[in-house]
């Protein structure tokens, strides 16, 4: 009994670490962090960052990890408001496509031109990050459709419209990867690439559709910020790439690839929103916020890697166990 | 087995066959082994092309003199791209050490002491890197990005955001000081601190432990070799001369900021890769990586000198790390 509470404490360690956080908060700021109109606040500032994690996951899942995510969303927004004009339907498509294009050409560089995914990542953020430089001159660009800004600063009643679609991209993403094989086979290629390609699946094609799904997530975050601004700057996706790999990893996602969920991500996502939205509510000044995320980003790389060593440590015993 | 030993083609003194054929066959075997160069040549060739100015001693001396900070920054990368690691934090290292040493003189620290402060700071910065990968054997990579976002606040704190100014004279001649009032300083050390690591690289035990650990880590292990005290050393040494090109930096201008220096992150990548060492361990050298920052320094000045706007220099350089770390895969398959 007590081993299996334990266990179950032990996976839900992102949940514990929110309702600390929560009672953290509650205690020290009380009125200031529980009222309607701020929680309000930070189910929107989430939204945006959500779908990020989702990506994150979904790579990180399939063995992988994209850097490029943050690049992405920022040529998606640019997009969304630069092609305003031709009308916004078409806008939203063609950002989403070019967020699926830069997904493809990441994907085909780590399967067809065998190029590690991080550095595969780092090479398109920097070529689609001077893709949004050049397209935007370094300029903001405004909107020009008002209906538009619906999808991002919009509510319905006291819900943030945002927060309802990334919600419902989460429970798909979650369907994705419980209920179909397209989902299983991220799995099975994460959690050991060798033994999927015996099994028969498609490695290279389920790892590339991987990375597309991915890119497209961005893209979504891309368009939500640019309605939610009604306006794109080249400030915006700078450190959501890494933000997103701290979420997904807090939510269960691992670097060694094969674990992780939806449900982890978006659970990742709320624990850092909170955090951050505790640190505004507390004063505390950005350069230190700054540093204190750096700290978050080290301590959960480090803490994923001791875990993924103690793993392998056990695995080791334990084949030593069944051999004596 | 003495037949298949005479049926390898030999020399007349035993040479391989290339060494025979004398120096422009030897000439072309050493080029192949170094595309670099011959990207180097052909860029320099285009540059007196389409420029009169370029081949101009003024004009290269300035390349040099432009080039000589990053080219810091990637020698020390290079030694830890050779043992298989990254530190993607030299960027804002840069800054801090400038930081570092303006600050210390406006507390009244001399030349020296400023100088071997900014030195320290990215000696601790390294040292930091290097026990959290030796001990918990992460991802170099996101390591070193989350340390250098905290070092980035770091600056932020340190310099409130605002520019700060040396006030001791002697300390801008790092930067602007020329020997025999033709090279600069900066030049100089950068061109002798690529000899000699390349010198230690090649012949001492210690630099040869090096590429032994970047190609096969757990031989090195079985053979003796200290892994993680290396580690640790080799960023150490990569903090440092990161620190030392942002005293450089620093000293040309005779004043700072919190971001000085960044994008030396992903340049220095770019100028290791492109002149042949390896990203995945176990190849390269310094030398190899003048080949490369002087690519990058001869490329930026024909940029400039053809009008060609900051934006689409962005997406060259990263076309460029693409399709060199795509053909270095390629080499290492083979």
């Amino acid at each position: 009994m007590w081993a299996k509470t334990r266990h179950f404490v032990l996976r839900q360690n992102v949940v514990i670490l929110l309702l600390l956080l929560v009672v953290f908060f509650s205690l020290t700021i009380g009125s200031l962090f529980l009222n309607g109109q701020n929680i309000h606040n930070v189910a929107r500032q989430i939204s945006f960052d959500i779908p990020l994690a989702l990506a994150l996951t979904i790579v990180l899942i399939a063995g992988g990890i994209d850097l490029s995510v943050g690049s992405v969303l920022s040529m998606a927004a640019a997009l969304t408001m630069g092609l305003q004009p031709y009308g916004s339907w078409f806008s939203v498509t063609v950002a989403l496509l070019f967020g699926a294009g830069v997904g493809l050409v990441n994907g085909l560089l780590v399967t067809k031109g065998r190029i590690v995914p991080f550095i595969a990542t780092l090479g398109t953020m920097t070529v689609v990050r001077g893709i949004m430089l050049t397209y935007t001159r370094q300029q903001p660009i405004a909107g020009s459709d008002a209906a538009f800004t619906f999808w991002g600063a919009g509510s319905l009643g006291p819900i943030p419209v945002p927060i309802l679609i990334v919600l419902a991209l989460a429970l798909l993403v979650h369907l994705l990867l419980t209920y179909t094989s397209l989902g299983r086979n991220f799995y099975a290629i994460g959690g050991n690439n060798e033994a999927a390609f015996l099994a028969g699946i498609d490695v290279l094609r389920n790892k590339v559709l991987a990375f597309v799904l991915s890119g497209l997530l961005a893209a979504v975050s891309g368009v939500l910020i640019a309605s939610r601004l009604n306006s794109s700057t080249v400030h915006i996706g700078l450190d959501s790439g890494l933000w997103a790999i701290a979420a997904a990893i807090i939510g269960g996602a691992s670097l060694t690839g094969g674990k992780g969920s939806a449900l982890g991500a978006v659970f990742g996502v709320i624990t850092l929103g909170v955090l951050v939205n505790g640190m505004n509510l507390l004063g505390v000044h950005t350069y230190y916020q700054i540093g204190i995320r750096a700290i978050i980003l080290i301590t959960v790389v480090a803490i994923d890697a001791l875990s993924a060593m103690n793993l392998r440590k056990k695995q080791m015993m334990q084949a030593y166990g069944a051999r004596e | 087995m003495r037949d298949t030993a005479s049926a390898i083609p030999q020399g007349e003194l035993g040479k391989p066959e290339f060494e025979k054929q004398g120096f422009s066959a030897a000439l072309l075997h050493f080029l192949a082994a170094n595309p670099a160069l011959i990207i180097l040549a052909v860029l320099m060739v285009a540059g007196t092309v389409l420029s009169p100015v370029f081949l101009t001693t003024q004009n290269l001396l300035n390349i040099l003199w432009t080039v000589s900070v990053l080219g810091i920054v990637a020698l020390g990368q290079t030694i830890l791209l050779i043992t298989g690691n990254f530190d993607m934090s030299v960027a804002y290292v840069v800054g801090l050490a400038g930081i570092t040493a303006v600050i210390a003189q406006l507390w009244g620290a001399g030349l020296v002491a400023s100088i071997l402060l900014g030195l320290l700071a990215g000696a601790l910065v390294g040292l930091l890197n290097g026990v959290i990968i030796v001990l918990t054997k992460a991802n170099a990579f996101l390591i070193t990005l989350g340390t250098s976002i905290l070092v980035y606040s770091l600056n932020l704190i340190l310099t409130q955001s605002k520019t700060w100014y040396a006030s001791v004279d002697s300390f801008l001649l790092l930067g602007r000081g020329k020997l025999f009032d033709t090279i600069h300083y900066s030049v100089i050390i950068f061109l002798v601190l690529g000899l000699l690591l390349q010198f230690i690289l090649r012949q001492t035990i210690f630099g040869r432990s090096l590429y032994i650990i970047g190609s096969n880590q757990r031989a090195g292990e079985l053979s003796g070799i200290r892994i993680n005290r290396i580690k640790l050393a080799t960023y150490v040494f990569c903090g440092t001369t990161a620190a030392l090109a942002g005293l450089i930096m620093t000293a040309r201008t005779g004043s700072t900021v919190a971001n000085a220096g960044v994008g030396m992150d992903f340049d220095s990548l770019i100028a290791a890769v492109l002149g042949g060492t390896s990203l995945f361990g176990g190849r390269g050298g310094t030398l190899r990586t003048i080949v490369g920052v002087l690519i990058l320094g001869v490329l930026n000045n024909l940029l400039v000198l053809l009008n060609v706007p900051y934006e689409a220099q962005q997406i060259a350089k990263g076309l460029v790390f693409l399709s060199v770390v795509w053909m270095d895969g390629l080499l290492q398959k083979r």
